[in-house]
């Protein structure tokens, strides 16, 4: 179906080659789930399996050759070529082009110069197949992300490629929109007849659908070939060196010592089912209340009744919380919540239209603004919106010198953080030019310039690929660690999971639930209500009975650990793939 | 109506009538164009408080013209012209009472005929139509469709940018402050638009965008016998009335340069 022989691509203004002498066959009818490290040139390989590489995009090299049904890629025509393979990016938003959904899928349709006829009966049967049968007429503002993503996926299924490839297609929603879009793979899936290759991060949900893993090197070379299963069991050390993403499922199996390593859901639950330690027993996990002491001391915040209105329409009901000082605080809730009214609300951007807000004890509607923002700060979520100055070292000083600190103590202060974020290597370069986690870094560095006790970040993983969401997760941690009181607003539940001691789940405005993660976590139908979904190794503790919860692979490992007898441990699990 | 008629012919139906309206030097005409203007509004399907919410913003620089044009205009113009009022150093001549009317008049006209094309036609159904009947090649016409969807995600995004500036305590009050403030955000909005852009056009040339010189229409905008009849029929009136005032003398002599 596609061959990749020896294929080199080296971008202009690039040392590297993005992909080094990559040779690579994709059957028909398969699906391939691409792995790698950060910049190992999946995207690049996406690129290239449609001829956008190098019709589209310039590069300074290009050898080898990409083989799709017999065709050579760089002779022949893109016409032919956006009709044999098709290309769901990340973003969304960037993908739609037209004002409306029916003239979304007719564009491709149009540019290959279908007759009028072939092209409406094409939208209906596309819009058909990804669930969204009569939204022709819809215009491009009133959908959501996952159904602008199935757009997106609609327009390619109209032009009956026989290859799909999917980019991080579910990076840039909420759980809602990835259920969709996972949703609308695996029926692709089921139906079978495209080859699907897949580049994305959420394995565990994934993993059951795809037939075969290729691993990619740092240099854009092949590392591994094979069945998930094989894959993962045999190359399991030489992929977590490389910081290549696995099933979480397979992380937990590896720390229990489990032999072959479980790959899905399915596998864990069976493996673990046949160790004694977790027949019948009720887990003890340390509870948030015992995990986080409440010293007595005045809350970071406390909110009462918060009410927000925009005009008409109500983003916040009657919202009310306690943040305890030191604490690590997670709003949960899918888009449109509240969450991000919250936030503004809670960093003073917004006026207080009713209810009662209380900062460190304070009461909001006596506290001088710059009182209020010497306490408390705000990361958007797109760090390059807070940058305004040249240089990484004017950026931070600008902060300093907008708190009030003199010129002394603000040329002090910017040393400081530049060492304590680590930047000091780049004080002088433009802040546009950093890297994702470098950018990061400076947009915490620059709220936190008076040593602000209280940091809220407004989705700080979204659009983010794994290893900058775990770099981000370190990240909170430290800055908890310090003892500074952390808000986080997300809906990325694997992030609450792993740091939260207090989550509060938010639905069109109304608080649903409040409380310790694995107590919230466990109410199913209170997620499902909110649009949440459990982080994957939460799934597999409540498919196993396991009560509270654990909501992480080091907290799923430590109390099985700590549930074995030695009799047990002495009963090697075994399990058996089908 | 109005919506389903053929952008092109919005605008060729009521080009005669804005040249009439830039000659006119008397009230009479730019005022019948602006009542015939209303008129096809009205027929045409636009609600009425539609018009009014369009017309506001028009009807206070129409007074302001009335009050500051008399007081700026060229004295040597008007001062054959009896005075009508004198206050102190102001003089007010009767012919630059005249001059303001007229011009109030014809800003007037000019906007209400617009109104025509701007409140009953969408940004896309033009570009549409300029691709499909005045040749306008595809490949500019979809790309600025393309542009188009950025508009709203790029406010979108301005306001998050202004918000995120904001709480680093960098805004200021006043205009200076606010003009500084939308400074800085350009930079940022600026990297994040070129950013989309090249996603954009990733995706566009994904499903061969610009891979043959021509392309199918999935939809028309029609031109159809009705839009013709239109156009000739706002031709024809337009003819009508300037005859009729012709007639009664009302019309004046047509000419760019305006003489009291």
């Amino acid at each position: 179906m596609i061959a990749i022989e020896h294929l080199t691509v080296r971008y202009v203004g690039r040392k590297q080659p993005a992909l080094a002498d990559l040779s690579l066959t994709f059957h028909a009818g398969e699906a391939v789930l691409l792995l790698g490290p950060s910049g190992c040139g999946k995207s690049t390989l996406a690129l290239t399996l449609n001829g956008l590489i190098p019709h589209s995009q310039d590069v300074a090299v290009f050898a080898g050759r990409v083989w799709v049904n017999g065709n050579d890629t760089r002779t022949t025509p893109p016409a032919v070529l956006a009709q044999q393979v098709g290309i769901v990016f990340q973003d969304p938003e960037a993908q739609f082009v037209m004002p409306d959904v029916a003239s979304e899928v007719a564009f491709g349709l149009e540019n290959v110069c279908l007759p009028v006829d072939e092209i409406r009966q094409r939208i209906g049967e596309a819009l058909a197949q990804v669930g969204l049968a009569g939204w022709e007429r819809a215009t491009a503002w009133t959908l959501s992300g996952g159904q602008k993503q199935r757009v997106a996926l609609a327009s390619l299924l109209a032009m009956r490629p026989r290859v799909l490839v999917f980019d991080e297609p579910t990076a840039h929603l909420d759980p809602q929109g990835v259920r969709e879009v996972f949703a609308v793979i695996a029926a692709l899936k089921q139906r079978g007849k495209h080859t699907l290759i897949l580049i994305e991060h959420r394995l565990d949900e994934l993993i059951p659908l795809i037939d075969r893993v290729v691993v990619l090197g740092a240099q854009g070379e092949l590392v591994a070939d094979g069945t998930p299963e094989a894959v993962f069991n045999a190359h399991f050390e030489t992929l977590r060196a490389l910081g290549v993403w696995m099933p979480q499922v397979t992380l937990l199996g590896a720390a229990l010592g489990l032999r072959p390593l479980p790959v899905t859901l399915e596998q864990a639950a069976h493996a673990l089912r046949s160790v004694a330690a977790l027949r019948g027993t009720t887990l003890t996990l340390p509870n948030a209340s015992q995990r986080f002491a409440t010293n007595g001391a005045v809350p970071a915040i406390e909110a009462q009744g918060l009410v927000h209105h925009y005009g008409s329409h109500e983003a916040l009901h009657d919202v009310s919380f306690t943040v305890p000082r030191g604490s690590f605080f997670a709003v949960l809730g899918s888009n449109g919540a509240g969450k991000s009214t919250l936030a503004r609300l809670l960093a003073g951007l917004l006026p207080l239209q009713s209810g009662r807000l209380m900062i460190e004890g304070h009461d909001v509607r006596r506290l001088h603004p710059r009182e209020w923002s010497r306490r408390v700060g705000l990361v958007f979520q797109n760090p390059e919106h807070q940058f305004v100055a040249s240089t990484v070292r004017d950026e931070l000083r600008l902060s300093a010198r907008a708190a009030g600190l003199d010129a002394k103590r603000a040329a002090q202060r910017v040393e400081e953080m530049l060492a304590r974020f680590r930047l000091t290597r780049y004080a002088d370069a433009n802040p546009f030019t950093l890297s994702h986690g470098e950018k990061r870094r400076l947009s915490v560095a620059t709220m936190l310039i008076t040593d602000q006790p209280i940091l809220i970040l407004d989705e700080p993983t979204f659009g983010q690929d794994q290893q900058n969401a775990l770099a981000i997760q370190a990240l909170l941690q430290s800055l908890h660690a310090e003892g500074r009181t952390l808000v986080v607003i997300t809906h990325d539940m694997t992030l609450a999971a792993a740091c939260a001691q207090h989550v509060l789940v938010m639905h069109e405005g109304h608080v649903l639930a409040q409380g310790a993660p694995e107590s919230v976590f466990a109410q199913t139908a209170l997620l499902a209500m909110a649009r949440l979904s459990l982080p994957p190794i939460a799934q597999l503790a409540m498919q196993l009975g396991l009560n509270p919860p654990p909501l992480t692979v080091e907290a799923f490992a430590a109390a099985v650990q700590a549930q074995r007898s030695p009799a047990s441990l002495a009963e090697a699990p075994v399990i058996s793939h089908a | 109506m109005l919506e389903r008629r053929n952008p092109l012919s919005k605008i060729a139906a009521v080009v005669p009538a804005m040249v009439l309206v830039a000659l006119a030097t008397e009230v009479y005409l730019p005022l019948a164009l602006a009542g015939l203007a209303l008129a096809i509004l009205l027929i045409g399907g636009v609600s009425l408080r539609r018009i009014a919410w369009a017309l506001l913003p028009l009807a206070l620089v129409a007074l302001g013209f009335l009050l500051v044009y008399p007081l700026l205009v060229r004295r040597e113009l008007v001062a054959h012209t009896p005075v009508v009022m004198q206050w102190g150093g102001w003089v007010v001549h009767e012919g630059a009472l005249r001059l303001g009317a007229i011009a109030t008049a014809r800003i007037t006209a000019l906007v209400s005929l617009s109104l025509i094309f701007s409140v009953t036609t969408s940004v896309n159904d033009f570009l549409l139509a300029l691709v499909q009947q005045a040749r306008v090649p595809y490949r500019v016409g979809y790309a600025a469709m393309a542009a188009l969807r950025f508009a709203p995600l790029l406010r979108y995004e301005l306001e998050q940018i202004r918000a995120a500036h904001r709480v680093r305590g960098l805004a200021q009050r006043g205009i200076v402050g606010e003009l500084a403030h939308v400074r800085r955000a350009l930079v940022p909005l600026l990297a994040s638009a070129i950013r989309r852009a090249e996603r954009a056009a990733l995706a566009m040339d994904g499903r061969a965008f610009g891979a043959y010189p021509q392309r199918t229409y999935w939809r028309r905008v029609p031109l159809g016998a009705v839009d013709v009849l239109f156009v000739l029929l706002l031709w024809g009136t337009t003819a009508l009335i300037v005859l009729i005032l012709h007639a009664l003398g009302l019309l004046g002599p047509l000419s760019f340069v305006q003489r009291v």
